[in-house]
């Protein structure tokens, strides 16, 4: 058997793989990256898409906001969800923006003209960055704002993610316009087993997120941004120029149901998930149904 | 001619010799004086480096080597039955490779089971393991004469047998290939096994040829020191004995 | 157990697409192996070397392989399924060889001497012979295999992986432990058809 029959059977042999990439190009590629609120909301836009009439296929669980760029770029997916303050921090890199419509407007713009990518009508939902804290820890300490916990760091073990430590409106961000926050231990767990770090008393603060769904546990209490260092954090969906142009429908129905996300809504689907272990394609089409004939058909 | 590569003489040199339709010829030898070699160029099982093989009048490097091969039974001392095909299908092997109807098989399966002294109908379905030594050597003859070829080799055939069996064995050989007129060469390094079966002994040593002959003249007229050594070692007595017997037998029949 | 019985038709369907993959990249694999390994098993001296360089290939952690591949080409199906056909090449290739190899040289040249061509030879006297190696080869390689590709829940592919993965992001145990039992059943299963394949092949 020469080399170039076995190269040629190996060609053979990848055909399956190859006649399903094609064929999957019938198919909208949701993403979404690998935490609760970015599984739900992709799980939203893809079953609206379903009950659209198409056929979706869902890429979730990508590492990180680059994995998901890198995505899109090499068109493995079509569309996600993204936050306006991550796509302006962690893509862009430029200063947050508190201010909802700007910061939308600028990342917008942006993201079309360098990347090629639109966004789509934004959530109300704004899942901000924010420090928490168990109850007895803040009455302890008398912890409410992030000033306080500035000077109160030294005595303080924070628990956070790897994201983090690195963005600029994370710990540095923090240092830089509070001043203090030098903690006595820093330590970094995955994205869902931050919290249980905090319940478990491993850790007296941990970085969170305004739509945590553990943030409706009464055992936890959120430290309010005094100077305001964090950005807005609307979510959109995310879609690829080629994608939108050969489908336009896809807008159509993701447009639809995108502003009828809330903070509420958010929350208290993440905690269906988070605490209540429900299952988030239950919890999305629960979601859906309660829009009732709000979402647009193309 | 033959040269391995990596030796430091030729396997086999200077040999050159005919067969006769229906004879029977014995290669004999000590092991390495390249009988088994010699006996494998002429169904090119083993490259010519020099001189030529030629069978009914045709170089055989003209010929098609598996085409060849199929007109030439051949039978080696291991066997080599097909493990995982019973009796009959082995049997069937050049056959069913030559097209022959199912019908054409099955008859011809009987026929050499019977010609090979086994029982068709007990030995058409069993496996090479339920097989004795003798029993196995049987069907590999049959294997190797299923398609009519019209001659033979085999390569010390009877070496794993053992000795009881082995003289019966050589008996029904010599019928057989009679019966049939097929000419056969035979490797043997036994003196006793040549004296016995071959209507004529080519004796080998390290690659060439020192005699070819009759074994009585062999006997009587040894060329070489060597072969006279040779034929006369052993139970000389019960030798000659033999072979005038034969003489007997043979100028008896005609 | 309970998201068992809460989505059994989700289950089914993931495992049904985890054999699907696997099963497809078996036959991929062997396309690949069974001539390399015909090749390989004729040549005594290339063997080893072939077997060490595909062993060594298969020490890769089958994480870091698979990131490489997502970088070549991309996420979703292609990646995890050509990560599988790689990894299951050393144990087919090894088993093909080893079975070619062991067939006794004497029905080989018999087969020969009696006018069998080359293709002959392999597919009437070597291959019936070398299968129940080979078939042991495929099972061993399978049941890897079906390990394997739960990494696919993890870069956007198909079958049980994706239970896995999106557990262990929802944190949901249930999801995890139903993933992981549904593909030790799928191992268990696969095991013991193979082995029965394998003791037909030895007395047939």
């Amino acid at each position: 058997m020469s080399i170039s029959r076995a190269r040629a059977l190996t060609l053979i042999a990848a055909m399956p793989a190859l006649a399903r990439c094609a064929f999957d190009r019938s198919h909208v590629r949701v993403g979404s990256k690998n935490f609760t609120e970015s599984f739900l909301i992709a799980e939203i836009y893809a079953q609206a898409l379903e009950n659209a009439g198409m056929r979706v296929e869902r890429l979730f669980n990508l590492g990180s906001t680059q994995i998901a760029m890198a995505a899109m770029a090499r068109g493995n997916i079509d569309c996600y969800p993204e936050y306006t303050g991550t796509a302006l921090i962690d893509v862009l890199h430029l200063p947050p923006i508190a201010d909802s419509r700007t910061a939308y407007d600028v990342v917008a713009r942006l993201f079309a003209q360098r990347y090629g990518i639109v966004w789509l009508r934004p959530s109300p939902m704004n899942d901000s960055q924010a420090l928490a804290t168990t109850r007895e820890i803040a009455a302890a300490r008398r912890l409410t704002t992030l000033s306080d916990v500035a000077t109160a760091a030294p005595h303080l073990r924070l628990a956070t993610i790897q994201e983090f430590l690195a963005r600029p409106d994370g710990l540095p961000g923090l240092q830089a316009r509070y001043g203090g926050f030098r903690f006595r231990e820093v330590r970094t767990y995955d994205i869902a087993l931050k919290y249980r770090a905090l319940l478990e008393n491993k850790a007296d603060v941990a970085s969170a997120f305004t739509t945590d769904g553990a943030i409706e546990s009464d055992r936890l209490a959120i430290l309010r941004d005094d100077r305001h260092l964090w950005s807005a954090y609307n979510v959109a969906p995310l879609l690829r120029k080629a994608t939108l142009q050969a489908r336009p429908a896809i807008a159509h129905v993701l447009n639809g149901v995108s502003p009828a996300i809330t903070d509420r809504a958010a929350r208290s689907m993440n905690a269906a998930v988070e605490n209540s272990a429900a299952d988030p394609a239950d919890v999305a089409a629960a979601f859906l149904k309660s829009l009732g004939g709000r979402t647009d058909r193309p | 001619m033959v040269r391995y590569p990596g030796a430091d003489r030729n396997a086999v040199d200077g040999v050159s010799f005919e067969l006769h339709g229906g004879e029977l010829v014995a290669l004999l030898g000590p092991s390495g004086c390249g009988k088994s070699t010699l006996l494998r160029t002429v169904n090119r099982l083993v490259p010519l480096d020099g001189g030529r093989v030629v069978v009914d009048g045709r170089d055989v490097t003209e010929l098609d080597a598996v085409e060849l091969r199929r007109s030439i039974g051949y039978v080696i001392q291991a066997v080599g039955l097909f493990a995982h095909m019973s009796v009959a299908q082995n049997i069937s092997v050049v056959p069913s490779l030559q097209g022959w109807t199912g019908a054409q098989i099955a008859q011809r399966v009987n026929e050499l089971l019977t010609l090979v002294g086994l029982q068709p109908a007990a030995y058409r379905n069993r496996r090479p393991s339920q097989l004795s030594g003798g029993e196995a050597q049987r069907v590999g003859v049959a294997r190797a004469i299923a398609a009519r070829p019209r001659a033979l080799l085999m390569d010390e055939p009877f070496g794993a047998v053992d000795v009881l069996a082995r003289s019966a064995l050589q008996r029904e050989l010599v019928r057989i290939v009679r019966e049939l007129e097929t000419t056969t060469l035979f490797v043997t390094h036994d003196v006793d096994e040549a004296f016995r079966l071959a209507d004529r002994i080519v004796v080998m040593r390290a690659g060439r040829v020192e005699q070819v002959a009759l074994p009585l003249e062999l006997f009587d007229q040894p060329a070489t020191e060597y072969v006279r050594d040779l034929v006369h070692a052993g139970d000389d007595v019960y030798r000659r004995y033999f072979m005038h017997a034969r003489e007997l037998l043979r100028s008896a029949i005609g | 157990m309970s998201y068992f019985a809460a989505h059994p038709a989700r289950v089914a369907a993931l495992a049904a697409a985890h054999l699907e993959l696997v099963g497809v990249a078996l036959a991929a694999a062997l396309l690949v192996a069974i001539p390399l390994g015909l090749w390989a098993a004729r040549r005594p001296k290339v063997a080893p070397w072939l077997l060490g360089t595909l062993g060594a290939i298969y020490t890769i952690p089958s994480l870091a392989l698979l990131a490489a591949l997502v970088e070549w080409l991309g996420l979703g199906y292609t990646p995890i399924f050509v990560a599988l056909v790689v990894y299951a090449q050393f144990m087919l290739t090894r088993n093909i060889v080893a079975g070619i190899n062991g067939v006794d040289r004497a029905q080989v040249d018999a087969a020969r001497g009696l006018g069998m061509s080359p293709l002959q030879i392999v597919l009437r006297v070597e291959f019936p012979q070398a299968l129940p190696v080979l078939i042991g080869g495929v099972r061993i390689a399978a049941i890897a295999m079906i390990s394997i590709a739960t990494l696919g829940g993890y870069v956007g592919g198909v079958g049980l992986g994706v239970l896995i993965f999106n557990g262990l992001t929802l944190h949901q145990t249930q999801m995890i432990v139903a993933g992981s039992l549904a593909a030790c059943a799928l191992a268990i299963a696969v095991d013991a058809t193979l082995r029965l394949a394998e003791a037909k092949a030895r007395i047939g």
